[in-house]
């Protein structure tokens, strides 16, 4: 490893945030969902008349609440963790812009958090021990804290998307802190909002599923079908309003970022970015299952609802919660911070003074001024292209520019440089940037890379690794 | 008129409370193997996606010098015209995948019994059909890897003694792979095939409705009072309906995330690229005879395949006949250890294949 430059081989150190992200969502926005779900629940049970029912779902509850209470605050807080390091090293430009602006919202995040860990652990070891209504005050204090994690969190994650007008005009200026709340409430903080709380509804029912698929419907019938039925019920908001909550969304996303999501329409081309398309496709296909298969197999026939089914919805659920939220990171593209800073770490308005005094001047981090020609090329690929790309794995450079020579990867290169209006990889790679020099340097190395010579006479020293 | 007034004109005419009668009275038995019944229909559903599909592709299709220009619109012009290739090429596979399950499934549970002998037969034909539609298909395209993967796959017909070359050159429409070859593909491929495979299918689909799921020895082992059974409509098909949905999310997924690509057209005076191989249902038959003819040399190597392929053919589609003993209810073994032993050779076969040609 070495630190900014986090290499991470055929994976790609996108990839590791991914799917670390990918993990902390389903589980982050289910102890969201979950928090409200249990207090309601509880709620519900209090309210039917005295009897074996009413037993048995508090009985379930409390043991839902041990399951609930070791999946959010073991695993949920080791992926957090997880998150925080995998960016760092990944996106150290991006991180510290996130940081800078919004240390005041991770500081209310980290109350909010310690408030919610510390309420479910009451919460789970009170049952039957205090006074039931105080057992369901201290639910409604964990359901509040746990909601409050997703506002702030949702304020920081859309502000990368939408940082928003008032913001980008102070960006840069060292005053930006001081239109945190234009950043916090940017054009897609309520969409997104409305729309991430439905999904953690929809997550709470899915997970409240998979315990209540293993009761035995027929020794406790009426308990499992109505457990089953009223976990169902909790997705149905998401069902009913994510289709327009997602228009109103991508309504408030800038139109060339709109345009993203529909490179794929008619090409699977290499390099054209059809991705998107196609993984955006798959939330469509995977959250219309879910509905049916929630409806005709747990709603409609509760008792014979069983885990292998329940682990069915969980990874339909799985998979719509990544193609979301990976469509979601590459409509950013081509910037990881809205038209602020491009998704290699360079901040806009640098672009013009990188050109003219050269990438590796401006590289903030180690670079022991090698006169290898191959050597400052490998520096400017890992600094420019390393954060998207692999030479042999994940979108790999070496099939990219597969049939290539030498002239080839230099006008390739030059196209991206002067970033014409007409390119069509402007609207989703960022411009390389640097002098005439840095071309001839990354294009040595890539030349390495996509046609080694066949008789290698000198090894070309690799000192951007040191 | 009210529904029940439309239902009641309907049912007059063409008996739908016969239907509904019968399909009211319809079980399925219940036990630790059940899971194995949804793969019959999964291959059903797939089918249906290859016919969907395959009717979408067949409207901007052109077979013959123009096919791979045509391939390419598809797949590089058409609004989706990407999706419906790959979810063809994907269900093929995916199709294919779930007949074999099916098919091995069948042969442990011993489903072929008296008296349910014409539903294996049928559904050995279907999966003979099958194969043949993937090769057919295989080609279409025209690009570099089909070409040249055809070449390779002929092997097998070509390998047959006496008869080989003969049936090879009607295949290819002459002596090597051409546009004659994509126009005979095609026809195979659309018109005979689906004439053949139909009539086919709704026989054996018949034959399932007749007979019923079979249960495997261990259940009719058990007294009538300790089975248990589940209604066809409304529980099995419901779960029947959800296995084809998430079959279905499956499909999207890979059509997705890797889509079916196209490689370069076809140049016959180029050398093969190199890798080249059979899609992955040809992979074991390719590899045994390879190894056959790494064995014995020359002729007498492709003469010793050919005869224990199909006395191999023979023996499994002969099962119903030789292994009976339903009466006992006890596991018949050597029937038992001949299933596990293809399913080895086939993984083993496959295995080595794919090692080889890395």
């Amino acid at each position: 490893m070495n630190y900014p430059f986090w290499d991470i081989p055929i994976l790609g150190s996108g990839w590791v945030i991914g799917i670390i992200a990918i993990f902390h969502v389903m589980i982050s926005q289910f102890a969201v969902g979950g928090g409200l779900y249990l207090p309601m629940a509880e709620r519900k049970a209090m309210r039917m008349p005295e009897g074996q029912l009413r037993t048995d779902w508090l009985k379930q509850l409390a043991s839902y609440s041990k399951f609930f209470l070791v999946l959010t605050a073991v695993f949920g807080t080791v992926s957090g963790v997880g998150i925080w390091f995998a960016i760092g090293l990944t996106h150290p430009e991006a991180t510290s812009t996130l940081i800078h602006n919004f240390v005041f919202g991770w500081a209310m995040e980290w109350v909010f958090f310690l408030v919610e860990l510390t309420t479910i652990a009451v919460y789970y070891s009170t049952w039957d021990k205090i006074d039931p209504k105080l057992h369901l005050t201290v639910g409604w204090v964990y359901a509040g804290a746990s909601a409050f994690t997703l506002i702030i969190i949702n304020g920081i994650l859309t502000f990368m998307l939408t940082p928003g007008g008032t913001w980008l005009g102070v960006a840069g200026t060292g005053h930006e802190a001081s239109k945190f709340w234009y950043a916090f409430f940017n054009p897609t903080y309520w969409p997104s909002l409305f729309l991430r709380t439905c999904v953690c509804c929809a997550l709470a029912g899915i997970w409240a599923l998979i315990t209540a698929s293993r009761i035995d419907g027929d020794k406790q019938p009426e308990l499992k079908t109505s457990l089953v039925q009223w976990s169902v019920k909790w997705l149905v908001p998401s069902f009913v309003a994510t289709p327009f909550l997602l228009v109103w969304y991508l309504w408030m996303v800038p139109a060339s970022q709109q345009a993203l999501l529909t490179l794929g329409i008619d090409t699977i081309g290499s390099g054209t970015f059809s991705i998107i398309t196609r993984i955006a496709l798959l939330i469509i296909v995977t959250s219309a299952t879910i509905v049916g298969v929630a409806y005709f197999l747990a709603y409609r026939n509760p008792r014979d609802f069983n885990l292998s089914h329940a682990i069915a919805i969980l990874l339909l659920a799985l998979i719509a919660t990544g193609a979301g939220e990976y469509s979601r990171e590459m409509l950013r593209k081509p910037y990881v911070i809205g038209r602020w800073m491009f998704s290699n770490g360079v901040r806009v308005p640098y672009v013009n003074r990188i050109n003219q005094e050269g990438y590796l001047a401006h590289s903030n981090w180690v670079w022991n001024n090698s006169n290898s020609s191959y050597s400052r090329g490998e520096a400017i690929y890992r600094g420019e292209c390393g954060s998207c790309h692999t030479l042999g794995g994940y979108r790999p450079l070496k099939t990219l520019l597969a049939g290539r020579d030498r002239a080839n990867i230099t006008s390739f290169i030059t196209m991206l440089h002067d970033y014409k209006p007409d390119s069509p990889y402007r609207r989703f790679m960022p411009p390389m940037t640097g002098t005439q020099q840095d071309i001839n340097d990354l294009t040595d190395y890539l030349n390495y890379q996509v046609n080694p010579p066949t008789t290698v006479a000198l090894k070309p020293v690799q000192t951007a690794q040191k | 008129m009210t529904s029940k007034a439309i239902y009641d004109w309907v049912d007059e005419r063409l008996g739908l409370s016969e239907l509904a009668a019968f399909a009211r009275h319809k079980t399925v038995p219940v036990h630790s193997q059940s899971f194995w019944y949804y793969w019959g229909g999964i291959s059903l559903f797939l089918f249906m996606v290859q016919c969907f599909t395959g009717v979408l592709l067949l409207v901007y299709y052109r077979p013959g010098a123009d096919a791979y220009e045509s391939v390419r619109q598809i797949t590089f012009v058409m609004h989706f015209g990407w999706l419906i290739r790959s979810a063809h090429a994907w269900s093929a596979s995916l199709m294919i995948f779930s007949i074999l399950v099916h098919m091995f499934s069948v042969f442990f549970m011993k489903a072929y019994r008296k008296p349910r002998e014409f539903g294996w037969l049928s559904g050995m034909a279907l999966l003979g059909i099958a194969s043949v539609f993937g090769f057919s298909g295989y080609l279409l395209p025209m690009d570099e890897l089909s070409y040249f993967a055809t070449k390779v796959g002929l092997q097998i017909p070509a390998a047959i003694p006496w008869v080989g070359s003969a049936v090879a050159n009607m295949l290819r429409g002459g002596p090597d792979v051409s546009e004659f070859t994509v126009q005979r593909f095609f026809a195979l491929h659309v018109v005979v095939l689906p004439a053949i495979f139909l009539p086919l299918l709704g026989f054996h689909l018949w034959l399932v409705q007749r007979h019923g799921n079979a249960a495997p020895p261990s259940e009719e082992a058990k007294p009538a009072s300790e089975r248990k059974t589940m209604p066809f409509v409304p529980n099995f098909l419901r779960k029947d309906l959800a296995m084809w949905l998430i079959s279905l999310n499956i499909l999207a997924l890979l059509a997705s995330v890797f889509p079916w690509s196209l490689g370069k057209p076809f140049d016959p005076l180029a050398p093969a690229p190199l890798g080249i191989h059979p899609e992955w249902y040809f992979m074991s038959p390719f590899e045994m005879l390879k190894m056959l003819g790494s064995v014995l040399p020359g002729e007498a190597g492709e003469i010793a395949g050919i005869l224990l392929f199909t006395l191999g053919i023979a023996l499994w589609l002969l099962i119903p006949f030789y292994d009976k003993n339903k009466e006992s209810g006890q596991r018949a073994r050597a029937a038992n250890y001949f299933g596990l032993l293809a399913v080895f050779a086939l993984l083993a076969t496959t295995v080595i294949g794919y090692w080889t040609i890395r």
